[in-house]
């Protein structure tokens, strides 16, 4: 019991680092809140809607994504997409990913 | 207003202080539309009041969907929390000496004064403590919660945020320091006692009800009052002491000596209450005046309480004694 429990909290630490750089990767393109939550799913990552709103809004207010309200089959939706300064920082943290991946197979392996 | 909208509304409810709350919810009231849409979509029937309560189950508590909106969940954060409780100590330390120091005065300045006079003046000044102590810990929870709400952390940053340098790490507890409210309390005790002694040595006494009336009676002799001054000059001597302790924070040699010296001076006093007449105002007459006429009884009863207090009184020199070996020994090994 208590083993599955430590499993599961180490597994949501785990995919709570890579949701910054899974949402800014799949948002090059527009994206609303909940159609970007389908698409992180069936790329294998499912994401909590109660993580991943909030964290679009504090990657807004830090200035890596930009929203605009558009009025959709007649319901306003918040499309999110990265912002010049994601965009330029998206090429470094997929290094650090890349980095960190490379370091980790290591350590696996 | 439909159950998600009503939904919504819970929500934003939990939301007042949070910026962009209208934002927030118009957001999540598309989001639950969405996902509604599509779970008619997938049944192949419209959405209904069940299918809206099954997906706000799903959704989670309006308390909890708000909280993850929330960055910042802390009245007092553990950002500034150690410098709140810094500061709260000192707070608290200052307004109870004060306090206390104020009600001391209180009672000197009321010379005479009876027993339930200085039991009340006491309570107050206990109530007064409480209540000022209360006052300073939301006053000043207050203004930390202000600075946390307003503050935000690049612009507001603690001292050890700014330059840390791991050789101002405490070191181990030194078994020299004084803890700061030992000799605070000493001080305010050996001040309580003096006061009484001195002011209002007329409550020392056992108090009897007869018929409405409290009388007292007295419980020391002349014979002990004889040796007050030198009294007083002991308890100066604690009071500077102890004010030095304060002062340093640790035990030095000169705070030893003076402590050794001290101790000396007060075990002489002990020696002579127990050498000299009895310092016992209960004596077989008095007992008798006071209503209490079983002469054998009223006999026993002086023998043991002179005996007991003789008991105390070495007792207390044993203490002293047992201090001033205490305080040579830490003098010796001191480094």
């Amino acid at each position: 019991m208590a083993n599955t429990e430590s499993l599961e909290n180490v597994v949501l630490e785990l995919r709570r680092g890579v949701i910054v750089l899974a949402a800014l990767s799949q948002l090059g393109a527009p994206e609303y809140g909940y159609s970007l939550l389908k698409k992180l799913a069936d790329l294998g990552l499912d994401v909590d809607q109660g993580t991943l709103y909030p964290l679009l809004r504090r990657l807004e207010a830090q200035g890596l994504l930009e929203s605009v309200w558009k009025l959709e089959e007649a319901r306003p939706r918040r499309y999110y997409v990265v912002s010049a300064e994601g965009k330029k920082l998206l090429p470094k943290l997929k290094k650090e990913w890349a980095g960190i991946v490379s370091v980790m197979d290591k350590m696996l392996s | 207003m439909n159950l998600i909208d009503r939904y919504v509304a819970e929500v934003g409810k939990h939301l007042l202080l949070v910026k962009g709350r209208k934002d927030i919810e118009n957001e999540l009231r598309s989001t639950l539309e969405d996902m509604l849409e599509e779970r008619a979509q997938k049944a192949g029937e419209p959405a209904d009041e069940a299918m809206q309560m099954e997906l706000l189950k799903e959704y989670g508590a309006p308390g909890r969907v708000a909280e993850t909106y929330n960055p910042n969940p802390y009245l007092i954060g553990p950002r500034i929390f150690p410098f709140f409780m810094f500061i709260l100590k000192i707070v608290v330390a200052a307004v109870t000496l004060g306090l206390t120091i104020a009600t001391g005065i209180q009672i000197m300045s009321a010379s005479p004064m009876t027993a339930v006079d200085l039991l009340s003046t006491i309570g107050k000044g206990l109530l007064n403590i409480v209540s000022a102590c209360i006052a300073a810990f939301g006053n000043l929870a207050l203004v930390f919660a202000l600075i946390e709400r307003y503050a935000p952390a690049s612009e507001f940053k603690m001292d050890e945020e700014k330059e840390w340098d791991p050789a101002a790490l405490k070191k181990e507890p030194e078994p020299d320091d004084v803890k700061i409210w030992e000799p605070m309390l000493a001080i305010v005790f050996t001040f309580i006692a003096l006061s009484i002694f001195n002011f209002n040595p007329q409550l020392i006494g056992i108090y009897y009800l007869d018929g409405n009336k409290w009388h007292v009676l007295p419980l020391l002799s002349e014979a002990f009052f004889r040796w007050l001054p030198l009294m007083n000059i002991a308890w100066v001597a604690e009071i500077v002491l102890n004010g030095m302790l304060l002062r340093s924070g640790k035990w030095t040699t000169s705070t030893r000596l003076v402590s050794i010296a001290t101790k000396l001076f007060q075990m002489v006093i002990l020696g002579l209450l127990i050498a000299g007449p009895s310092i016992l105002a209960l004596t077989p007459d008095s007992l008798q005046a006071a209503g209490v006429n079983d002469l054998e009884a009223l006999n026993i009863l002086e023998t043991m309480a002179d005996k007991g207090l003789d008991i105390i009184l070495g007792l207390a020199i044993f203490g002293s004694l047992v201090e001033i070996i205490k305080s040579i020994y830490k003098m010796v090994t001191q480094k």
